[in-house]
């Protein structure tokens, strides 16, 4: 309950200095900036939170715990919002700066895929009706897709460079001013203390619902006594 | 000395359980029947024990003098026939068991599956497609393939589904034949069938 | 059928259309990955719906390894694909008056793409073969696996036409090592698909 009530005021402290409490950065057009402190924690979050989602499922292909899925399909859930949070924060960025909603640099790109990688996560586990091959299938992709990222990061930049010689949005590391870097930190502190609230929320749901169905769900269940060959 | 062994297996499956606690003991010149309502999970069951479907809980170990047989090796050692069971129409009989030899690792004897054949009476239709065949035919086509590599294990679920009563003895000697070296393993409402079985779990308790 | 109707409905529409040679090489590249994408994504979950479906899946489960039935249908989908590109890119060439400056590095694009693609979304139909709504879900889960190796097709073929910088063939390159992880990362998961 405090930790609670210590977010929403942290939150809400944030997104209140991101406004008036650091400046507004130059280089960008009027207050445009101060974007940077909701967009870029929603998407690290929203990569991160795939990343967790595939050793997740690494871990349930491993032990066929169904914890590990529970975790596997919230990082899911969550990821899909951050990143749906992150593609139109940033489009509105790139309307403000730079005239159009979308341009395909390689950072739009890339937050695009993910966000395709993650529908087809949950289109296909909403088409597997039986638990089990659900878990195993979507276990299975989310690895399938992470294999592929690396070839993206190659990829990407090299094609979208070509096609589009504008520079990236990406001001990663300017020299922040210490006012705008304590903000967006504070920022970043207060996206993940969110991210985990809702990831803890969501896993417990998932096991109230779990407790729906009769106790033999999966077969790992936990210490087994080794059988030997049948008695004589 | 192949034994099987199935410890506790329970299924549920969307919501709903199908059996639970099953357990039993296998050794060759053993027959156990497996009857039940339609429904019970009977085929279920079954394919369980194949390897088919994963149990909800308990395990199912097979093994060859006191060594377990590795999950994924199981099916070496087990012959199966039953109703959802396909062959490839576009083959021949013959080019059926051909493939199944090949792809199951073991040489493939043209004589050892006409003799096979011969058995369950298909010599004449060997070198049909198999969408030609009647479905009584298809069956016997289906018994012929879990005989071929000879395994110490044998699954029927309704080995008598389709066939005239000139089958049904086809298929009793069949089990006779294997009651003496393997374990047989038959899930069916059927008397005849079901008649040779030493001993038999309902699943309908 | 699909690829060949495509094709020629892309044909008649752009021919007559000017387009830039600068812009040609591209846009070509672009067309031609984007027949053969979606042609070979209506046909290539057939091997593992056709077993579904005919319920011979379950005896091969009893049969076969589970490797070997996985790389039995990448070699068919394989072939599937060489014989779409066989087709496909030289009308494609021939209907679009497409110029090709360097035609070593455009085959080699076109045959480890084509790897590719088989590589990427063989063990995807595995998969769908078992689900609902089978066609649509196939296109849904193949194509984020695939846009590395489309982009990178793209990129390649366009290479080849305008010629420059051809040295090293690097996208030949990352499509081959695309294919190889993809058949190792399929071979490794596709047992636990299989098995249930």
């Amino acid at each position: 309950m405090i930790s609670k009530l210590l977010l929403t005021l942290w939150m809400t402290a944030m997104i209140v200095a991101a406004f008036l409490y650091a400046g507004a950065a130059t280089g960008f057009p009027g207050q445009t900036s101060r974007i940077l402190f909701f967009h870029v924690p929603q998407a690290w979050i929203a990569t991160l939170s795939f990343l967790l989602s595939m050793i997740a499922s690494c871990m349930y292909l491993a032990k066929r715990s169904v914890k590990a899925d529970h975790l596997a399909l919230s990082a899911a859930e969550l990821g899909l919002l951050f990143c749906i949070l992150a593609t139109a924060t940033g489009s509105i960025f790139a309307k403000a700066t730079w005239g159009s909603f979308w341009n395909w640099d390689p950072r739009e790109t890339s937050i695009v895929i993910l966000l395709m990688i993650y529908g087809a996560y949950f289109a296909l586990r909403s088409a597997v009706p039986d638990p089990e091959k659900r878990r195993v299938f979507a276990a299975v992709y989310s690895i399938l897709a992470f294999v592929t990222v690396p070839f993206l990061v190659f990829v990407v930049p090299r094609i979208t460079a070509s096609l589009h010689p504008e520079d990236t949005m990406n001001p990663a590391k300017p020299g922040m001013d210490p006012k705008t870097l304590k903000v967006f930190l504070g920022s970043l502190l207060a996206y993940t203390g969110l991210f985990v609230w809702m990831l803890r929320l969501k896993i417990r749901l998932l096991r109230v619902e779990g407790m729906r169905e009769p106790e033999f769900v999966d077969t790992a269940m936990g210490q087994e006594e080794k059988l030997g060959p049948p008695s004589e | 000395m192949y034994s099987l062994k199935v410890s506790k297996i329970c299924k549920h499956y969307a919501g709903t359980l199908l059996f639970k606690d099953i357990s039993f003991e296998l050794r060759p010149g053993e027959v156990l029947a497996i009857t039940g309502w339609n429904g019970s999970g009977k085929s279920t069951l079954l394919r369980i024990i194949a390897g088919l479907v994963r149990p909800s809980l308990g395990k199912v170990e097979m093994f060859m003098e006191d060594e377990p047989i590795p999950k994924e090796s199981r099916r070496k050692f087990l012959g199966m026939v039953a109703p959802a069971l396909a062959l490839y129409d576009e083959l021949t009989a013959l080019e059926n068991m051909e493939f199944f030899c090949k792809v199951r690792g073991i040489a493939y004897d043209r004589e050892n599956s006409l003799k096979i054949m011969e058995r369950v009476g298909l010599t004449e239709n060997a070198t049909k497609t198999c969408r030609k065949y009647s479905s009584g035919m298809k069956q016997r086509l289906k018994l012929v393939q879990a005989l071929l590599h000879n395994p110490p294990l044998l699954l029927l679920d309704e080995p008598g589904c389709n066939l005239d009563s000139n089958g049904m003895k086809i298929v009793e000697d069949i089990i006779l034949e294997h009651r003496q070296l393997g374990m047989t393993v038959i899930a069916s409402n059927e008397k005849r069938e079901v008649a040779y079985a030493d001993r038999a779990i309902n699943l309908s308790e | 059928m699909f690829a060949v109707t495509t094709l020629v409905a892309v044909s008649f529409s752009i021919g007559s259309f000017r387009i830039g040679d600068a812009e040609k090489p591209f846009l070509y590249s672009v067309l031609l990955w984007i027949i053969l994408v979606f042609s070979a994504l209506s046909g290539l979950s057939r091997s593992f719906v056709k077993e579904e479906e005919a319920g011979t899946i379950d005896v091969l489960k009893l049969s076969a390894r589970p490797q070997a039935v996985f790389l039995g249908k990448l070699f068919f989908n394989l072939t599937l694909l060489g014989a779409l590109e066989l087709i496909i890119v030289p009308l494609f060439i021939l209907l679009m008056n497409y110029k090709i400056a360097s035609p070593g590095l455009f085959a080699a694009m076109i045959i480890s793409g084509g790897f590719g693609l088989g590589a990427g979304t063989t063990i995807v139909a595995a998969m769908i073969a078992q689900a609902s709504a089978r066609g649509a879900l196939f296109s849904v889960l193949s194509f984020p696996l695939l846009l590395p190796l489309m982009i990178t097709a793209i990129k390649g073929c366009e290479r080849a036409t305008d010629g420059m910088n051809t040295a090293g063939w690097p996208e030949v390159r990352i499509a081959v090592a695309y294919t190889i992880i993809m058949i190792i990362m399929s071979l490794f998961l596709f047992p636990l698909i299989w098995e249930e």
